[in-house]
């Protein structure tokens, strides 16, 4: 092989998340998500600031809603770019030149992970002046700040790699993207439940349990309630575990099944 | 095994069908192998194995004297073009290659030189700061051949790179294939439908058929092995017609000579059967001496077209 020993070289991984941030953002792709996804928080900063017939929330709620709603955004646009990782390049037929490297399955699916995840830390540097704007006066932006960066990584990860997971086994990059999506609104969804579903034992196991309801509990408790950081921190067992849990699922499957098929048995 | 690829009794299947049975073959270093086959006969499949995309059912094979146990280290010797790749159409022709060099353990550096050298061998100097969107089909096959060739490959594997393109753009891309094996010294699996091409351009021939090798071999040793030349077509003058068929008639081994369709003067010659080119050099030879004057002369069944077709038909 050509290549120059012994000149200090990347991980594969790294050439990996490289390009693919490349494409993402130097693309257009990442651009226009994050531009919609200012857009999105500068129309919810306008409503809970200015508008009085709107405005009927205390200072620190504005902050946690912005921040949740820009925690749930971020975390869903990381997702798509997991659901479209493998299952994209597989449509678009250059999968099989990545197979036919050298590098490890494994690698390539951690090059692809680390790069859907950088529209999350972009999501959440777009919010950083929002909840400044919201938060000040108050004291709650260094600790808002704070919280949405650690419940917003731990819910980006698990997203990411749920959705590269979903990615490898998915027939078509459209079944790929629909099944993420859906997964998505069905952990979303007990955020609307009735108040009298979320109380009693059940209805609180049940928020635990779901990362995206015990994260932005958490959130909740820290940025609007003043509670300190280790009150609450059994809220966190479910983002944390759900984070490392599907991270490794995500490796495991991608070293084990990335193929050019999404038929496991091809 | 010594060869620089080797397949013994290689099979694939895909639940219960069977993609490639007994695939048995072996390409020594240097040599182009035609890769043969109607549509669906398991060509692809039989490239996807070699190149250790797909995992061998059965059977074992070895690729620049590594054994498909160690497919990372295969990959680390092959250079392949798949069938029908995509390219990320907002990246450049450059960027592309040298990212392909990097996943290969180049540095930024090396990676940059090599993306230079292999732009230029492919034609493709001129247009590597392009987006490869702006590509032509053409183009496209000669930057995903220069993309095979980041690693300094021992064998190159390409299929069906002439699939799509125009007859200038199939020349392009079989000299370039007659470069890579004469200039590298690269092994080259060729999988195409060009059989005149290949012809030309490929020492050996891999015929396959519902997944099994029908042929095997050189090509003269296939077009032998298929179709021994049965009939011919020659054209003489058109009032040496009647002196033609006479001495014709009186040559051992030609059953039977007629005017034929065609321009004045073309007549078609029936060989007996196994007979192979000993008939037809003794009818040119009684014209000649007979100062009958031979225009046009083409012996029919002996051309690897003919043989892929007799083997393919007839399986």
């Amino acid at each position: 092989m050509a290549a120059v020993e012994g000149t200090a070289r990347p991980p594969a991984w790294a050439v990996v998340a490289g390009q693919e941030l490349r494409d993402l953002w130097l693309g257009g792709r990442g651009l226009l998500l994050s531009l919609a996804f200012s857009g999105l928080l500068s129309v919810l900063s306008y409503l809970v600031a200015t508008n009085t017939a709107l405005n009927f929330l205390e200072q620190r709620e504005s902050v946690n809603l912005t921040l949740q709603v820009a925690i749930a955004v971020g975390a869903m646009l990381a997702l798509l770019a997991g659901a479209d990782a493998v299952s994209g390049e597989r449509e678009r037929g250059s999968l099989e030149s990545l197979l036919l490297t050298p590098v490890s399955r494994l690698q390539l699916t951690g090059g692809k992970l680390l790069a859907a995840l950088s529209l999350w830390v972009a999501a959440y540097i777009v919010t950083i002046p929002y909840v400044w704007f919201l938060g000040r006066g108050v004291g709650i932006v260094g600790v808002a700040l704070a919280t949405g960066a650690l419940v917003g990584t731990l819910l980006a990860v698990f997203l990411v790699s749920l959705g590269v997971l979903v990615s490898i086994f998915a027939g078509s990059n459209r079944v790929s993207l629909s099944v993420s999506l859906f997964a998505l609104l069905a952990l979303f969804a007990p955020t609307q439940f009735p108040t009298s579903a979320q109380q009693g034992w059940a209805g609180d196991l049940f928020l635990r349990a779901n990362p995206l309801t015990a994260g932005e509990h958490y959130v909740g408790k820290i940025v609007v309630d003043g509670h300190p950081w280790s009150q609450d921190a059994s809220w966190l067992v479910s983002p944390v575990a759900s984070a490392a849990l599907f991270a490794i699922l995500a490796a495991f499957a991608g070293a084990r099944f990335m193929r050019l098929s999404g038929d496991v048995s091809k | 095994m010594s060869a620089s690829v080797e397949a013994r009794g290689v099979r694939k299947e895909y639940g219960g069908l069977v993609a490639v049975e007994d695939l048995t073959f072996a390409v020594d270093r240097g040599e182009i192998l035609g890769v043969l086959g109607p549509n669906g006969a398991g060509k692809t499949t039989a490239i996807r194995v070699l190149t250790t995309i797909l995992a061998p059912t059965r059977g074992t094979f070895v690729v620049a004297g590594v054994p498909h146990t160690r497919p990372a280290d295969i990959r680390r010797q092959i250079g392949v073009l798949p069938e029908s790749a995509g390219y990320p159409e907002l990246q450049t022709g450059e960027e592309y290659v040298r990212y392909h060099a990097r996943l290969f353990g180049h540095s930024r550096a090396s990676a940059r030189a090599v993306a230079h050298t292999l732009l230029a061998e492919a034609g493709l100097r001129e247009r590597g700061r392009s987006p490869i969107g702006s590509y032509s089909r053409g183009m496209r096959q000669r930057l995903g051949i220069a993309r095979a060739l980041v690693n300094e490959p021992q064998v190159v594997v390409l299929d069906e790179p002439t699939l799509g393109l125009d007859p200038a753009g199939q020349r392009q891309v079989l000299a370039l294939v007659r470069r890579i094996a004469r200039e590298r010294g690269a092994t080259v699996l060729l999988s195409t439908h060009l059989l005149a091409e290949v012809e030309e351009t490929c020492s050996r021939v891999l015929i396959l058929n519902h997944g099994r090798v029908a042929a095997e071999g050189t090509v003269a040793e296939v077009s032998r092995q298929a179709a021994a030349p049965r009939s011919a077509r020659l054209r003489v003058p058109a009032d040496a017609v009647p002196d033609a068929l006479r001495i014709l008639a009186s040559v051992r081994g030609v059953r039977a000579a007629e005017p034929a369709e065609g321009q004045p003067g073309t007549l078609a010659l029936g060989f007996e059967e196994n007979q192979a080119s000993g008939p037809a050099n003794d009818a040119l030879c009684a014209l000649a001496d007979a100062g009958v004057s031979v225009l046009f002369f083409e012996l029919e069944g002996a051309r690897l077209s003919d043989a892929f077709l007799a083997m393919t038909e007839a399986a």
